[in-house]
């Protein structure tokens, strides 16, 4: 008969395969990072720009990452989007604090073509007026739209105060962006931050070696030169703030600090610690705040990384009626974790279950690759990942309690809320 | 081609398995045969609510997830109109652990009050986070009754109102599970690098004595024919004038849907679709359009929807967007075109099966369309589609009598 209260034997995952990308210098600076190693049809590549938010103030980064597919003096935006629909491409562009990236999504037969269109298609972009207009006129409706949203509001609130200390950093998108952009503006940060700017090229596909070499010898000319210079030391502006919405029905809540990044050596054992606070779905404030409270539809937290920080955040919307009794009980876990040390019974389950997200997140070269310019970012490679597992295997109760005390201070902690 | 094998369990199970030798996970996707359509009228959002209790205990396992996220897994589950689906991701040497938890709560769920008194919340607190705080959030909830008279794809799987939510009760759960889920209503599809031998006895071990049930019969309202263009305007306290334009569809199993598939594209999927560069670029009406399909089982709705540039009227945008529309109804389109639409339908499928649980959950999927293989025969019904074809569809779709209409009218000043 079978004993269906009892879990089936479990078997520890004892290694994790790490696979390198293969490493080309395009410049001794800038390099491209190849994993060959997919089963079917499709290729990926991704261009890295020293061109993030950071690099000019009122939304210049944003517009100029908006229309680099916008058209040259000989053709149109209409044009440029047909011939690379044409070749099945698709095309996403991401902006960060501290990046710009410009990623294309297509068959292999086809990555080449695709290739030569958007370089020349960026190369020669000539930020005609028409195109600047609309593309200002969208954004600011979008800016409407998103000055609707509590979360929104909060997020642009906690971020303004989490990176108090620096003026760039804490730089958010007001009504006045959308305003007087002068093209000459737009040009000179393109030539400076992209046509010079180029710090990381990505390709992920069953490519021949001349692929990638024709790939190097087409965006080699805009590698940047030196060293991009990045902020290292930011404080954020402890207290606790509430942003009004009219007619919200729930609120939106953030709390963190500014925190470190990969290179601490209390990294990997806050991850551990940060991972039971908030960061899986049998996490303590899942379990106090959603399932047991049913205050939320969720609530997590987490730790977001920079090239030299890194922020701690906890983040939720609740029914307007239970924001302070959110607080509450956010204040109530975090300090348990101060007070109590954790069981080892909860203890190995993150353990476990850390080891398979790793494993989760290694499986398959587009994965791989993800995993691996996580830690390259921060000028890492997979040794960072078995040196984590190393520490995964060792971090105790006390260690957690410990770090807790040491980090997780609400005296220290932003506190917006928005609704 | 993605590869399978099939067998059926005494009770009714059908079983698929995906073996991907190349991965170090497995993947094991439940599809229950029930979603929003199979509700009662004045019992909306049951099937989205049981989908959360399914994460409580069941009957011989107190917790769902903490066992399995100690075999380094973890789950997770969506509901739409049509289906109910779950899914585990965990290393593939802790299969068993999957198995072991699906099972028992397909077998049995424990029914506490305090698991439905807290889900309750949690799905009351969704529906305000994603349908009654955020602008434009509740379009679905407007629509659905304006497009759909009879049948049940008139309410969001969200549920019609709160009300229905908050008076659910124990009797009505254990009914709905009662009726809807038992083996011969499920679709279970494991992948990942095992031996079929091995396969089959794991699951005969953990479902074999899962008593049968009976497959629940849908005998669903049928929609009537529209025959007349329907029309709303709703208020709300937006930035900008918003419009969705609706127009039934073919059901899921019909080749015709994949015809329809390719109008939308052709209307308005990218930057280089007929609506975003005649409405966008050239008459600079909207600030964003795009057409897609709601991908129904029953029959579904070609969805044209947008925001308004500032100063443009819903006029304006009318006269435009029907010209784009008769336009695709009076000439045959360009093999170009076509061409250029077909290699992102290839290229995404490609990418679409690049994952595991994207194999998986598409296998269950064409499984209940009636065969899994269907997953590797689409591709073969979409290079059969000719110009013509779509001359002949665009015809009988996209026709004023087929349409519904819902705006948005911001009550917001223009800035």
């Amino acid at each position: 008969m079978l004993n269906r209260t009892i879990q089936p034997d479990l078997q520890p995952i004892d290694k994790i395969d790490f696979v390198k990308p293969i490493i080309y210098d395009i410049t001794p600076e800038v390099k491209l990072f190849f994993m060959k190693d997919v089963t079917n049809e499709t290729t990926r590549f991704d261009l890295y720009f020293d061109a993030g938010n950071i690099r000019s103030p009122k939304g210049i980064p944003t517009f100029v990452n908006g229309l680099l597919l916008s058209g040259t003096n000989d053709k149109s935006s209409t044009q440029i989007n047909n011939e690379i629909d044409a070749l099945g491409g698709f095309m996403e562009s991401g902006l960060s604090a501290e990046n710009a990236v410009v990623s294309m999504y297509c068959l292999r037969e086809n990555v080449l073509p695709i290739l030569h269109i958007l370089t020349d298609s960026i190369d020669k972009v000539a930020f005609l007026e028409t195109e600047v207009t609309e593309l200002l006129a969208d954004k600011k409706q979008a800016f409407h739209t998103n000055m609707e949203k509590v979360s929104y509001l909060c997020q642009r609130e906690f971020q303004q105060r989490l990176f108090h200390s620096s003026e760039i950093y804490s730089t958010v998108a007001t009504e006045d962006f959308y305003e007087n952009v002068s093209t000459q503006g737009l040009k000179k940060f393109f030539q400076e931050y992209y046509q010079k700017g180029l710090t990381k090229v990505v390709v992920v596909g069953n490519l021949e070696q001349d692929v990638i070499d024709e790939i190097i010898d087409t965006v080699g000319k805009w590698a940047k030169t030196g060293v991009s210079i990045f902020e290292k030391d930011i404080q954020n502006l402890p207290g606790q703030i509430h942003v009004d919405k009219e007619n919200a029905v729930q609120t939106a809540i953030r709390v963190g600090r500014i925190l470190f990044n990969k290179n601490h050596p209390d990294y990997n054992d806050f991850l551990v610690l940060n991972t039971i606070l908030g960061d899986y779905f049998g996490s303590r404030l899942m379990a106090n705040i959603r399932e047991d409270k049913g205050y939320t539809y969720g609530i997590g937290s987490m730790v977001a990384e920079y090239n030299h920080l890194g922020y701690f955040m906890i983040a939720t919307e609740v029914g307007k009626d239970v924001k302070e009794a959110t607080l509450t009980e956010i204040q109530f876990e975090i300090d348990r974790l101060k007070t109590e040390l954790v069981t080892n019974e909860e203890l190995d389950l993150i353990k476990n279950y850390l080891l398979g997200q790793l494993l989760k997140s290694a499986d398959g070269p587009y994965s791989m690759m993800d995993l691996y310019l996580s830690a390259e970012a921060q000028g890492l490679d997979f040794d960072f990942y078995n040196k984590a597992i190393e520490d995964l295997n060792a971090v105790t109760p006390e260690r957690l309690q410990e770090l807790a005390v040491k980090y997780l201070v609400w005296d220290e902690m932003t506190i917006v809320s928005a609704g | 081609m993605i590869e399978f094998e099939r067998f059926k369990l005494d009770n009714g199970l059908t079983v698929l398995f995906h073996k991907d030798i190349t991965t170090p996970m497995a993947v094991v996707n439940t599809l229950f045969d029930v979603g929003a359509r199979d509700e009662s009228e004045d019992k909306t959002g049951f099937a989205h609510l049981f989908e959360h209790l399914m994460f409580g205990s069941s009957v011989n396992i107190p917790d769902f997830d903490a066992p399995l996220q100690n075999a380094g897994g973890e789950s997770n589950a969506f509901t739409s109109n049509d289906i109910t689906n779950y899914y585990n991701v965990l290393p593939a040497p802790n299969l068993e652990t999957a198995l072991w938890l699906e099972s028992d709560r397909m077998l049995s769920l424990a029914f506490t009050d305090k698991s439905l008194e807290v889900q309750r919340s949690v799905v009351i607190e969704e529906f305000k986070q994603r349908y009654l705080n955020q602008p434009y959030g509740d379009v679905w909830l407007e629509l659905r009754p304006l497009a759909y008279e009879k049948h049940p794809y008139k309410w969001a799987t969200i549920g019609k109102e709160l009300s229905h939510i908050e008076n659910a009760t124990m009797e009505d759960v254990k009914a709905f599970f009662q009726k809807h889920y038992n083996p011969s209503n499920a679709i279970i599809c494991i992948a990942g690098n095992f031996e079929l031998d091995y396969l089959k006895d794991v699951v005969n071990k953990w479902y074999g004595d899962i008593p049968s049930g009976k497959k629940p019969a849908r005998i669903l309202p049928l929609e009537p024919k529209q025959l007349k263009f329907k029309e709303k305007t709703i208020e709300r306290d937006v930035p900008t004038d918003a419009f969705y334009y609706a127009f039934k569809m073919p059901e899921r199993r019909d080749p015709a849907y994949y015809i329809v598939d390719i109008l939308s594209d052709a209307l308005g999927r990218e930057k280089s679709s007929r609506l975003y560069i005649s409405l966008k670029k050239e008459k600079q009406i909207v600030s964003n359009i795009s057409a897609y399909i709601t991908g129904s089982l029953d029959h579904g709705l070609l969805v044209i929807s947008g925001k308004l540039n500032n100063g443009k009227t819903f006029e304006e945008l009318d006269s435009a967007l029907w010209e784009v529309l008769n336009e695709m109804k009076k000439a045959k389109m360009s093999d170009e075109e076509l061409a250029r639409l077909m290699i992102k339908i290839r290229t995404e499928k490609e990418f679409s099966d690049q994952g595991l649980l994207n194999r998986a959950m598409n296998l269950c999927t064409f499984e209940l369309l009636g065969d899994a293989n269907g997953m590797n025969e689409e591709k073969e019904i979409y290079n059969a589609i000719q110009p013509s074809h779509l001359l002949e569809m665009a015809k009988q779709v996209l026709v004023k009598t087929n349409c519904t209409l819902l705006k948005v009218k911001a009550t917001q000043d223009a800035k």
